[in-house]
């Protein structure tokens, strides 16, 4: 009875592996041609937005493949959230893997159909992308001002200047060794890890692209989980650390975020570009990937047009109404003659 | 195995052996092909760590001496001393042995020798419960309580938020079990004669837990400490968690520090490049702590090895 219950299961199981394997083949074969028959600009209505043609994402149709700067990907996400919410019914992806990975994927290996990045394209990658036959086209879609912050319970600190903050992240030991009004306690510090876009910008701007001092530095915590090190942060008030705006928005109760170089992050300071760690946050395309996929002209079309009504609420800075009206003249230009 | 015992059968019951039974022949493969498949996935995981172990140790920057014996570990400025990794490691792994031997021993002395057969049946599934925690949980366990109520003793000026001792408490209560049970096994393994000649020397309960049964049971009260040890030494979840997220060579278990396992976490968490050094470190690392674990469980089967032979 034992025996023939053991038989039994094990049939069972191999059968549904076999099952299991069958669908999947027989799924991928139905969506397959419903995608090539699509002629693909249905979704376009009559009327306009700030000047691109008005999106109905209930019509689009196909695969978005997107990947890039791990700063970028919660608007990304937030936008492809409304995308979807508005009837858009096809996946898009989008893979949070740093800038510079997620250009490697886009013009290298040609994966991808867009590239999110908080830097511009190094002429490097454009020659990279010219080699797979492809023209990145820039799309700015907003502006982060990087957070540098400290606990709640830090009284002492309320600004720092460019240079104090590399001597914080690198070497000094105390707090009092920067300032000799500051107490005489270790400096505990919090960065995004070595992957990050984060990290590499603040290398850049702070310690002119090289990274040997603020590794060496002790009591050094690095992690790609902004999270750790918002608790980090928020546990001692000797510890310092920085991130994206956004993760500081999100804990604006806990956190304290200083005044580099005696100027706050806002939005105006961010708009005249006086805040030194304020930096855009970009989208790149290619006009050959918008006109044959039009889902991804359309993703574009819906982000460029809609992307300063969320952008707040996720806790960046709308880029300047001129540099976002060139990003959708980009568009325009793209897609030209083909709708 | 099977072939002796077919053989047997030939001789004996020949008529039963003769006849094919289908559902036999499938089980003993299904098991057969089971067994193998586990051996060669043991053997393809050292394959994959000695072979990018290679790569990492046989680029230009990395020396071998540098490797065991600077103390900064950050592979992105090539610097490749394992002792702050490998010390937070034996902080941790020390930390939760000091918490889960001494409660573990006393639990197992509890339940052979004093417990009634109700109390035992009731505690040992309990107990044997902590055992089955997903250990994310006991990492959030750690970072929501233990430190907390490390902080809150000690002063928040000395414990900081990340550190290396409430990591090991919590590892400590995860190991636990398994310490109590390996060793409630080694001391019901004494036999009874023992005790009754304690007894009939006049000895108290106490005096034979004590100066009789326990000593009789030491090699494999070893064999569950080694066996807690080597399990503590490959705990990850909760240091990722609690310990700490940059290397640091300290001996303060009240400092953040990253384990080897913890490193291992945060840099295959991230999107490492292949074929950086950053990578191939991380296989250098695991191939390391697979020694360490693999010379730990080698060392208490020869423990309990010799604790066998005593008597039978």
């Amino acid at each position: 009875m034992k025996k023939l219950f053991l038989t039994l299961v094990l049939v069972l199981v191999s059968a549904s592996l076999i099952f299991a394997g069958g669908s999947k083949e027989e799924a991928s074969k139905t969506s397959a041609p419903a995608e090539s028959s699509t002629t693909g600009f249905e979704w376009i209505l009559d009327s306009t937005v700030h000047g691109l043609p008005e999106v109905n994402p209930l019509n689009v149709t196909g695969n978005i493949v997107t990947a890039g700067s791990s700063t970028v990907f919660p608007l990304s996400e937030r936008m492809a959230e409304r995308f979807k919410d508005e009837g858009y019914e096809y996946n898009i992806t989008i893979d949070s893997i740093g800038s510079g990975a997620g250009f490697e994927r886009f013009t290298v290996t040609g994966e991808t159909d867009i590239a999110n990045a908080s830097r511009s394209i190094k002429d490097k990658e454009r020659v990279q992308a010219a080699e797979i036959g492809l023209d990145p086209i820039e799309f700015r879609v907003g502006t982060d001002a990087l957070a540098v912050t400290v606990s709640k319970k830090n009284t002492f600190i309320q600004e720092a200047t460019l240079e104090e903050l590399a001597f914080i992240f690198s070497y000094a030991e105390t707090w009092k060794e920067v300032r000799s009004e500051w107490p005489d306690e270790p400096i505990l510090r919090f960065s995004p890890g070595t992957d990050s876009g984060t990290f590499d910008y603040f290398v850049e701007e702070v310690f002119d692209k090289d990274a040997e001092p603020i590794l060496s530095a002790n009591n050094l915590q690095l992690s790609e989980d902004d999270n750790i090190l918002v608790q980090g942060i928020e546990g001692s008030p000797y510890a310092i650390g920085y991130f994206g705006y956004a993760y500081y928005y999100e804990n604006k109760d806990a956190l304290n975020i200083l005044k580099i170089d005696g100027i706050e992050a806002s939005q105006e300071n961010v708009d005249n570009a006086s805040y030194p760690l304020a930096r855009p946050l970009f989208m790149y395309s290619d006009a050959e990937i918008m006109r044959s996929k039009p889902q991804v002209a359309a993703f574009l079309a819906f982000y460029l047009a809609y992307v300063n009504e969320e952008i707040v609420d996720v806790g960046y800075f709308p880029a300047n109404e001129k540099v976002l009206q060139e990003a959708r003249n980009s568009w325009l230009a793209a897609m030209k003659g083909t709708y | 195995m099977y072939m002796s015992e077919q053989r047997k059968g030939d001789t004996a019951i020949v008529s039963i052996k003769r006849k094919i039974r289908p559902g036999e022949v499938v089980i003993h493969a299904v098991l057969l092909s089971c067994a193998l498949l586990s051996i060669a996935i043991t053997l393809g995981i050292v394959i994959i760590l000695v072979k990018e172990s290679i790569l990492f140790f046989g680029s230009k920057e990395v020396r071998l001496v540098d490797f065991f014996s600077t103390t900064t570990w950050q592979p992105m400025i090539q610097k490749f001393g394992i002792l702050p990794l490998l010390n937070a490691t034996l902080t941790t792994s020390f930390i939760a042995v000091l918490t889960a031997v001494p409660i573990g021993i006393a639990v197992a002395v509890y339940l052979s020798e004093y417990a009634s057969g109700k109390t035992r049946n009731t505690l040992k599934p309990v107990i044997e419960v902590l055992a089955g925690i997903p250990t994310v949980v006991y990492g959030y366990f750690a970072i929501t309580f233990m430190t907390p109520l490390l902080r809150s003793i000690f002063g928040e000026n000395i414990v900081e938020i990340y550190n290396t001792a409430s990591a090991g408490i919590v590892i400590g209560i995860l190991i636990l079990p398994l310490v109590a049970s390996m060793s409630e096994d080694a001391l019901n393994a004494v036999p009874r004669t023992l005790r009754e000649a304690a007894y009939g020397l006049g000895a108290t309960k106490m005096e034979t837990s004590l100066k009789v049964v326990l000593p009789a049971a030491f090699s494999g009260l070893a064999a569950a400490f080694i066996v807690g040890l080597s399990r503590a030494v490959g705990e990850t979840m909760i240091v990722a968690l609690a310990a700490g997220a940059g290397p640091n060579f300290t001996l303060n278990p009240f400092k953040a520090a990253e384990t080897i396992t913890g490193y291992i976490v945060r840099i295959s968490g991230g999107d490492v490049s292949y074929n950086t050094l950053d990578y191939n470190s991380i296989f250098a690392l695991g191939l390391f702590l697979f020694i360490i674990t693999l010379t730990l469980n080698m060392i208490s089967r020869k423990v309990v090895e010799k604790y066998r032979e005593v008597y039978d």
